[in-house]
């Protein structure tokens, strides 16, 4: 095992990562503003990696698509938010995750129904094509382009939650939805904006995860497993938290696959257990989620 | 309304016999349902759901992992019979201790999880059980799932029940489901039993007065592993198969399901929810593949128009008359 | 009387993030009495009083219960100890019985991992039971369905399960708060019939409620102790007409 081959797989593992790190940055966004954690996040990745496939057979471009996707399964779930989550706000916690996983259920099989059984398959774009020079390596390039897509999404989000009027009120919100209705903000128009960057972010994970892993119908449910696992590492409700276990747990799998790759998703969960037990409220996360 | 005392009126009456009343209605199923193997299977899932409300309808702590516990049961009995030679009844013991074990295990990890948190990591140890069932295809089959388990007799001296005969395998699993009934209300009836309603209702309360919630939360998941592995243990015995998928979150799902459908928090209501929920799959199946189609917008139904469920509507609404 | 004080805290600090809530407070507590802790909104009084009951550990400084150091203690250790406190807002089971909501409080000290007697037939808890609800009035009220009752009736259960544990110490939070002048005259009626068989630390709003019945008055400020002694001491003080400046003496 050389040095050159360990860097490879870490910057595999980073690829990995960042897809990780989209799905739990919507996750936490979901969960630190609406208490709601999304059983359905999972759904959200694969219809996005689906509506990818349709915008490209109608615009021929992978650029296009990866705006189009998200932004049409935002738009879902803004709908999704307003129609069936909003109404159990108050009934307890538990109602809203019974009612995400069913969602989940109905999603995955309306796609079945559209889309058929087998997965469809979806090619690297052209210009992503080949491989590029890290110095210590070749990596292929649409790995490159993934990892910088994912730094460009979190970063715009950063900004826009830290020097935004929208961000103050997110965060704000976050912490106590009181103050913000009392500013006058209708708190329920962020929730709902809310759900759908969240639904947005998913759905352009798995767009990009697209190329590397496949597009069927049954996507979701692993990535929304790995999803759970990076928040509990991260720390709910923390974004710091939900990137910086996202690109840890890409690349413990990473590197775990290239000693033993039967090993290499019990690694995550092993990661999670040590998490549970030595620091339980997870690496940046606030201790009050723990109750 | 003021009720004039605890015992008094015939709801009450009744509410006193409940283990005997639940027995005779389940021992009926068999005569209800279309073929005995489907008669069967509602009482094997309708006492894993059991677990699963113990724990979410009365102390208020939803878990998307089960499914561990009843695999943990399944494998744990066939991997007896299979690998270990043993006979049924240690088997279906061997197969609880296992489901017992993991619980421990897991709810150690899981218990200072509060609400939300708590589905979350439940589901993720739960897929995790699964994983590692998966891999350890040397012993489990893997993706094949455990095969040939031979489960046909259970001597018990003065006489043999012969469990390749559909009707007398139901009695056999029906002795069970009743046992763990009896245990179940008895627990129920008992200080530690509201102690775990006091818990759903408010635990900072439960603290107040001096309870070790964690560690009464640790207890009852345990106790629900219990039930659900006593489950799994039964379905290895009931199918000679163990299929790996009985153990990944679809089934940890479809329990909670069972629960909310049949009535969280009440006594009966998972076997109502797991009758329905077969009966119906074994229609719908006839006419279509999409099954899970059907079961999300179940799940949706329920929980905006119908939280109730089935047997907990009718009951309250039977108290409300009593 | 042992001169140990039944409860005491020293130095107590409590920070939370950037603010300080409780800055050096050190207060001994004589048994038996009833002491009032009071001041503006604001003060520290839930976080002192969530000190003493052990949900909030102080950041700097110790509790003692009978000399015994209770700062690293578990909440519901406390509680065993001989600790009880009810919750300033209502805080019961709600969709439990009254009867019920009482006998989880009596059972929280003894009887908690019994999983196999028949709760129907423990006849001796449930006379218990019904003599405590008796004494705050509720005792025909118990078949009723916590969460159904009015708010001051609530009020009342909380104090019966505080009751219930035979606490040493009892911690009330703002016992009146919401109850009608009747109730709030009922409450404090009872509190001071209470307070001849144990030590009562309440935490109070209202100066006026507290000064008739009160062996001693200690009036937060900012999270420090202003001032300490007797009602008469109280009123006299001057500092603390101050900090009250706009809240009269007699109707605050």
């Amino acid at each position: 095992m050389t040095l050159d081959l360990f860097l490879l797989q870490t910057f595999t593992g980073l690829a990995l990562g960042s897809i990780l790190v989209l799905m739990a940055i919507g996750m936490s966004l979901i969960f630190g503003m609406l208490t709601v954690p999304n059983f359905a996040h999972g759904a959200f990745y694969m219809v996005g990696a689906f509506a990818g496939v349709v915008a490209l057979r109608l615009t021929d471009s992978f650029i296009a698509a990866i705006i189009a996707a998200p932004l049409a399964v935002g738009a879902l779930g803004m709908l999704v938010e307003r129609t069936l989550v909003r109404p159990l706000y108050g009934r307890g916690v538990d109602y809203p995750i019974v009612l995400t996983f069913g969602l989940s259920y109905v999603m995955v099989e309306v796609i079945r129904i559209l889309f058929g059984k087998e997965g469809i398959p979806f090619e690297t774009p052209e210009f992503l094509q080949g491989a590029v020079s890290l110095g210590f390596g070749y990596f292929p390039l649409y790995r490159v382009f993934l990892i910088g897509v994912c730094v460009v999404v979190v970063g715009a989000l950063y900004l826009c939650l830290e020097r935004t009027k929208f961000g103050l009120v997110v965060r704000a919100g976050a912490a106590d939805p009181e103050i913000v209705r009392v500013l006058g903000v209708d708190i329920r128009k962020v929730w709902m904006l809310i759900f759908g960057l969240g639904a947005g972010l998913a759905a352009l994970a798995g767009l990009l995860a697209a190329p590397m892993r496949g597009v069927t119908a049954e996507m979701g449910i692993p990535v929304l497993v790995e999803a759970f696992v990076v928040t509990v590492v991260g720390g709910m409700g923390s974004l710091v938290g939900a990137s910086v276990a996202g690109l840890l747990v890409g690349v413990v799998m990473s590197l775990t696959s290239l000693f033993s790759p039967k090993f290499a998703e019990l690694s995550m969960f092993a990661l999670m257990a040590l998490t549970l037990i030595v620091r339980p409220r997870g690496l940046f996360g606030r201790p009050g989620h723990l109750g | 309304m003021d009720r004039q005392s605890p015992a008094s009126g015939w709801f009450e009456t009744l509410a006193r016999h409940r283990v005997a009343l639940a027995v005779l209605a389940l021992a009926a199923i068999i005569v209800i349902a279309p073929y005995e193997a489907l008669a069967t299977n509602i009482l094997i899932y309708g006492l894993f759901a059991l677990g699963c409300n113990l724990l979410l309808g009365y102390t208020g702590l939803l878990s998307f992992g089960q499914a561990a516990f009843f695999g943990l049961g399944a494998y744990g009995c066939g991997l007896s019979i299979v690998h270990g030679g043993l006979s049924v009844l240690p088997a279906i013991a061997i197969g609880v201790l296992s489901a017992i074990g993991g619980a421990i295990l897991i709810g150690a990890m899981v218990i200072r999880s509060r609400g939300i948190y708590f589905s979350m990591v439940t589901l993720a140890l739960g897929q995790c059980v699964s994983a590692l069932l998966y891999e350890a295809d040397g012993w489990t089959g893997g993706e094949n799932g455990l095969r040939g388990i031979n489960a046909a007799h259970v001597n018990l001296g003065f006489f043999n029940v012969n469990l390749l005969n559909p009707t007398q395998k139901f009695f056999f699993v029906l002795f069970f489901v009743a046992l763990a009934l009896a245990i179940v209300a008895r627990l129920l009836s008992s200080p530690f039993g509201v102690t775990l309603e006091a818990i759903r209702e408010n635990e900072k309360r439960v603290v107040a007065c001096g309870y070790d919630a964690q560690a009464t939360k640790w207890v009852v998941f345990a106790i629900s592993g219990a039930l659900c592995g006593l489950a799994g243990s039964l379905y290895a015995v009931h199918l000679s198969i163990v299929p790996i998928d009985i153990v990944n979150y679809h089934s940890s799902g479809l329990v909670v399901m069972m629960s909310l459908l049949g009535g969280m928090g009440t006594f009966f209501g998972p076997f109502i929810g797991a009758a329905i929920m077969l009966l119906l799959e074994d229609v719908v199946s006839h006419f279509t593949s999409h099954w899970q189609l059907i079961v999300g917008l179940l799940f949706i139904a329920l929980v905006l128009f119908f939280p109730r469920g089935v047997w907990g509507t009718l009951l309250s609404y039977v108290r409300s008359r009593a | 009387m042992s001169d140990v004080p039944i409860m005491e805290v020293r130095d107590v600090y409590v920070q939370f993030g950037g603010f300080t809530a409780l800055s050096d407070v050190s207060i001994a507590f004589r048994q038996g009495e009833l002491t009032s802790i009071i001041g503006p909104n604001g003060a520290g009084k839930s976080t002192f009083f969530n000190v003493l009951s052990g949900s909030v550990k102080p950041t700097a400084g110790s509790v003692f219960l009978k000399g015994e150091d209770i700062s690293k203690r578990p909440q519901h250790e406390i509680t065993r100890l001989g600790i009880a406190k009810s919750f300033q807002i209502t805080s019961v089971f709600p969709q439990l019985t009254v009867l019920d909501n009482v006998r989880i409080a009596m059972q929280g000290m003894s009887r908690r991992f019994d999983m196999w007697t028949p709760r129907a037939a423990m006849k001796s808890q449930i006379d218990e039971a019904i003599a405590i609800l008796d004494r705050v009035g509720l005792a025909a009220r118990r078949d009723r369905t916590a969460g159904a009752m009015a708010h001051g009736e609530q009020r009342s259960l909380e104090m019966a399960m505080a009751l219930a544990a035979h606490p040493k110490v009892l911690l009330l939070d703002e016992p009146t708060a919401g109850m009608s002048p009747e109730e709030t005259g009922a409450m404090m009626d009872l509190i001071v019939r209470l307070s001849s068989e144990r030590t009562v630390i309440l935490v109070e709003h209202k100066m006026k409620l507290v000064m008739g019945v009160s062996d001693r008055i200690i009036v937060l400020h900012h999270g420090e102790v202003l001032a300490d002694g007797t009602p008469d001491n109280i009123r006299a003080n001057t500092e603390v007409r101050r900090v009250y400046l706009g809240e009269e003496m007699s109707g605050a």
